[in-house]
């Protein structure tokens, strides 16, 4: 009797076949896109959304083309601190047109479409069982974005990934070893913790994690000047990454971040900080093509 | 997953799809041999697994959507769909205005095309085709 192997094709939907057509759009779509670069971290509330527009305005203020994807579904933010919810939604000759920043930065994001009093609800036709299959469809709809973009020539794409050690392994697996990772924690033990498991977790990929940033590290007193600490003790968790840099909290930054305002004077360690980290990914990145 | 005819030691064939009821699927395979059907008859929440691959199940979906926010989006649009089109279009869309329309996300076609028939309203046109697609990315400062 044959076995599954000695058949050819599938029961007639072409399932395989189906997800393996996504694939090849999504590369497709993401042909011209120079750098695909993941940012997570495994912690949530470390700051990955605010870096990832903070990085991209610092690329893009050394003349990089840039964009970001909002890989968070369920609790999106960059069309909020891109000041692009509601943007206006127009089919390109190559796909969906991503909206612009003021400064030129594309970003695609499920915050844009849908109000933030609304759930990210996904359609079910079984009730009660969304823990089965939600991962599923969000990788689906994730796919649905990477691939009906027309992301055009790009040199970086930033994806900001959602919480999560496993969620990060797992966005790894999707976008493929080209994807390159920055990790985000923040200067304590307990996060660093969770970052580690993430970083456990990445190894079991081919992707390249280009080191880690700490966020958070330490406050800005604009009264005084001066950047303050923010969390206190020595670090007990070693990361095993080269750290990208330090990044201080600022006020202003949040601030602005809320109100969809670029945030970009370079007068504030935050600002000037993330420069470097950008500076530094860009060195990583080069170094190895 | 496939179907083997045990007496003929053949790979069946799917038939025919009937619409979908209450979320579960009855799809019909049948013997390319022998002629013998046999159905397969999926519960929802396996109608649900396969779905969420944002796959086609079969030759036709009938309304097992492969949008996986037709229920936002229809709220989001007074109604409208995700691949719907209106049932009275105030404008007409050409063919490859349209193609362009099917190559953006599913969830995100019937905003995009409300946006952009209220664009060309706005602007006194009848007709959208790839022309007022690229002025209202240039006017949106896209």
């Amino acid at each position: 009797m044959k076995t599954y192997h000695d058949i050819a094709g599938d029961g007639g939907s072409d399932v395989i076949g189906q997800v393996v057509a996504k694939k090849s759009q999504i590369a497709e779509s993401l042909a011209e896109v120079r750098h695909l670069v993941a940012v997570g971290s495994g912690k949530g509330g470390v700051g990955k959304s605010t870096l990832t527009m903070q990085l991209a305005e610092a690329f893009r203020g050394d003349g990089a083309r840039v964009a970001i994807l909002d890989a968070d579904l369920n609790g999106p933010s960059q069309a909020r601190m891109a000041g692009l919810r509601g943007a206006p939604i127009v089919p390109g000759a190559k796909g969906l047109v991503p909206p612009k920043t003021a400064s030129g930065i594309g970003v695609v994001s499920m915050g844009a479409l849908f109000p933030e009093s609304q759930a990210v609800d996904f359609d079910s036709v079984s009730s009660g069982d969304s823990y089965v299959w939600r991962a599923t469809r969000e990788f689906s709809a994730f796919g649905d974005l990477l691939a009906g973009v027309g992301w055009g020539p790009l040199d970086y794409l930033l994806i900001d990934l959602p919480p999560g050690a496993e969620r990060t392994f797992q966005y790894a697996e999707f976008l493929g070893a080209a994807a390159a990772f920055v990790l985000v924690t923040i200067p304590s033990d307990v996060s660093r913790g969770v970052v580690s498991r993430a970083v456990a977790a990445m190894r079991r990929t081919p992707n390249r994690i280009l080191g880690y940033v700490e966020n958070m590290s330490g406050y800005y007193c604009a009264d005084c000047n001066e950047v303050r600490p923010l969390f206190t003790g020595e670090a007990g968790v070693d990361l095993g990454l080269p750290r990208l840099g330090a990044v201080p909290f600022d006020p202003e930054l949040a601030a602005a971040c809320d109100r969809g305002a670029p945030f970009s004077d370079e007068s504030r360690p935050a600002v000037q900080a993330v420069r470097t980290v950008a500076a530094e990914i860009t060195k990583l990145l080069e170094v190895r093509g | 997953m496939k179907f083997l005819c045990v007496l003929c030691d053949q790979a069946m064939k799917l038939v025919e799809m009937a619409p979908p009821d209450r979320g579960a699927l009855s799809i019909v395979y049948e013997c390319p041999e022998c002629a013998h059907r046999i159905a397969m008859l999926t519960n929802p929440l396996e109608t649900q697994v396969v779905s969420s691959l944002g796959v086609q199940i079969g030759p036709g979906q009938g309304d097992i959507s492969k949008c996986p926010f037709s229920g936002m989006v229809q709220e989001m649009t007074g109604g409208v769909a995700a691949g719907d089109a209106p049932a009275k279009p105030a404008v007409v869309w050409t063919e490859a205005a349209l193609q362009r329309l099917q190559r953006i996300p599913d969830f995100v076609r019937p905003m995009a095309r409300t946006g952009i028939e209220k664009y060309a309203q706005d602007q006194g046109l009848s007709e959208i085709d790839e022309r007022v697609l690229d002025h209202a990315k240039d006017h949106f400062g896209m």
